[in-house]
């Protein structure tokens, strides 16, 4: 992949590649500051308008608007005690008390300095793990890849929030939706009840961004309206001298580690990562009794922690065609819709670009620490922006988006009805990240299931006589039964 | 808590009897079968047994654990918001981008809150405006325009 540094290099010095960049950054790091769009829904709503440029520069606006957002989030933490994505609720713990106590500046700094490790760290990561992780993957058959996408499957169990069996039934919707249309082996229509429209299936972009952008404008619309925060007093982003430094790089160190090593097991997020180092940074942190009372430590634990793991989520997503969140779902569609197949050939195949995408990623990371100084000024006055002109933005820029991705009248319609149907599931609890993984994996499921099927001869118990399969799924089966196990024992516990 | 109960119920009651439908929709049909891994339907019909299955444990879960659904603050509000967009989603092609999203916000601002006439006026244009300015005659990427004139 060295040999194709240089043309990389080029790919992202271009007015294009540039532009995005940037672009992204700054757009990632102002809607990630704004409470309840996240970084779903940012990446949902900028995804239609990477269709008319090139593979390289759609990927990395993406992974900019990603980057930047999870960033953002803790802008809106710090100043206004309300996490902008939910990776960052567990910044507001120690960052709005310091805020509170006319350090909002310093707040951000610290979280601003810890942000830019924790995602240049994960950068690192993505680089050495991704084509490693994706050579070992180039062994796979129908079969092992069949038991890869089980494996991937079960991360539906970790991000159903609420209820696992809600969580799964979601999952397979997704999986449902994903059927109709064109049989992927003989050809034949599924589903289609004779609407022409259906014979290409449904959009998944459409899906995605009804269930996440247009359903969230209804779940605001549905509660009751919030008045528009205070800010604190806030004149920019104070750095932490050196010294300050002193006794806490230890506590870098570990919540850069978490994050990582969290980023990259499917289905656990950065929300997770930001609260399981926040808890080890309590723990063991020289300054623990401070924790929730404005202690650096713990703004540094979950910001390092939360932007750790966007370069580890990636690292399945790229390497076996397996997202391990919403997010990375929506990445690997995209990836998808510009002709590029991820999985394990992905690297051999797209070498400039993979390298691209690499090296924009640390770049990525280190325009976080400018933009973010320059931004926070920018973007703590939008926080007092009322609800009513966001919201109504994001419908009009959902059609927008929706309208470019192929023109289609149809879409839009798909579009509208996810919203609804993602509001109405989502107000009793039906999580809307496993159906759009079901989404993305459902049609490799069903191919590698039928092609292995075929080649074995209709049996399905073959399919263990490989050792990679058998592992696979047993991890598969761990995987999907111990949550359900652990809820069991706690409902005996309390009864 | 009762109302929270009939709803989350009747919902689980229309996916499990959505799922029914669809493996039912499955049985009169025939395909060039040459082998059950070969048939379309072979697939399908795993994910709707499944999915019929889970409807089933969630169904038992919500008559026998009611969960307390939040009442939606203004079911007018939302009714109306709800309809706007889906009404809005239908007509873009026909009435055109500008049109449709004019109208679009001149109803979602006041169901969120804004009562200033002008204000709501004021956005109503500009914003769309500015989006049709920027995709139809900056960027050449031409969203759907009115039957009334090229221009927006």
């Amino acid at each position: 992949m060295l040999s194709h540094l240089p043309d990389a290099v080029g790919l992202l010095i271009s007015l294009e590649g540039t532009l995005v960049l940037v672009l992204g950054t700054v757009l990632g790091i102002i809607l990630g500051a704004m409470p309840g769009i996240g970084s779903t829904v940012a990446v949902a709503i900028v995804l239609p308008f990477t269709l008319t440029m090139g593979q390289s520069a759609a990927i990395l606006l993406l992974l900019a608007v990603y980057a930047g957002s999870v960033y953002g989030g803790s802008i809106s933490a710090i100043l206004i005690n309300t996490p902008g994505t939910p990776q960052s609720a567990a910044t507001c713990l120690d960052g709005y008390p310091m805020a509170k106590r006319g350090e909002a500046g310093l707040a951000l700094g610290w979280a601003t300095v810890a942000s830019v490790i924790g995602g240049l760290v994960s950068a690192v990561v993505l680089v050495f793990a991704a084509p490693q992780l994706a050579a070992f993957a180039l062994n796979f058959g129908p079969i092992e890849t069949f038991a890869l996408i089980l494996l991937g499957l079960t991360c539906i169990v970790s991000v159903s929030t609420g209820s696992v069996v809600n969580g799964l039934l979601a999952g397979m919707i997704g999986i449902f939706l994903s059927t109709v249309g064109g049989d992927p082996i003989i050809g034949e229509f599924r589903f289609t009840f004779e609407t022409w429209q259906l014979y290409s299936g449904f959009n998944l972009l459409a899906v995605v961004i009804g269930v996440f952008a247009l359903s969230e404008v209804f779940m605001r619309a549905s509660a009751k309206p919030s008045p528009v925060s205070e800010l604190v007093d806030f004149r920019g982003v104070v750095l932490p001298k050196w010294e300050a430094w002193k006794g806490r790089l230890r506590n870098l160190t570990k919540s850069v580690l978490i994050g990582n090593v969290i980023g990259v097991l499917p289905g656990t997020g950065a929300a997770t990562a930001a609260f399981i180092s926040y808890a080890e940074g309590k723990r063991s942190s020289p300054n623990k009794d401070n924790f929730g009372k404005g202690e650096p430590d713990g703004i540094v634990s979950s910001e390092a922690a939360n932007n750790a793991v966007t370069g580890g989520a990636l690292v399945p997503t790229m390497a076996l065609g397996i997202p391990g969140d919403a997010i990375t779902a929506v990445m690997l569609a995209t990836l998808t819709l510009h002709g590029i197949t991820p999985g394990p050939r992905l690297v051999d195949d797209n070498p400039t670009l993979i390298a691209a995408i690499f090296l924009g990623f640390f770049v990525i990371n280190l325009l976080l620490l400018p933009l973010g100084l320059l931004l926070s000024r920018v973007a703590a006055p939008i926080l007092r922006m009322r609800e009513a002109y966001m919201m109504t933005a994001i419908v009009l820029l959902c059609a927008v988006g929706i309208y470019f991705v192929r023109g289609n009248p149809f879409d839009l319609l798909v579009m509208g009805a996810a919203g609804v149907v993602g509001f109405v599931l989502r107000r009793h609890g039906v999580p809307m990240a496993p159906l759009v993984i079901g989404m993305v994996l459902g049609p490799t499921l069903e191919i590698t299931l039928r092609q292995g099927l075929i080649l074995k001869d209709g049996n399905f118990f073959a399919f263990f006589e490989s050792p990679i399969a058998l592992g696979l799924t047993l991890v598969a089966l761990v995987a999907l039964l111990l949550p359900l196990i652990r809820a069991g024992l706690a409902t005996r516990r309390v009864a | 808590m009762a109302g929270g109960l009939r709803e989350s119920v009747l919902v689980q009651l229309t996916l499990l009897a959505v799922a029914c439908a669809l493996y039912w929709s499955t049985l009169g049909q025939t395909f060039s079968d040459v082998g059950s891994a070969h048939s379309p339907m072979f697939f399908p019909r795993i994910i709707l047994v499944l999915w019929i299955g889970l409807s089933c444990i969630a169904l038992v879960n919500a008559l026998r654990e009611p969960t307390d659904t939040e009442r939606p603050h203004s079911l007018i509000r939302l009714g109306v918001l709800v309809g706007a967009v889906v009404v809005y989603s239908n007509v873009i092609t026909t009435y055109g981008f500008f049109l449709s999203s004019a109208v679009l916000a001149a109803v979602a601002l006041p169901l969120f809150g804004i009562r200033q006439p002008l204000v709501v006026l004021a956005y109503a244009v500009i914003v769309p405006g500015s989006l049709v300015g920027l995709f139809n005659h900056m960027l050449g990427m031409p969203l759907p325009t009115s039957p009334f004139t090229y221009l927006f």
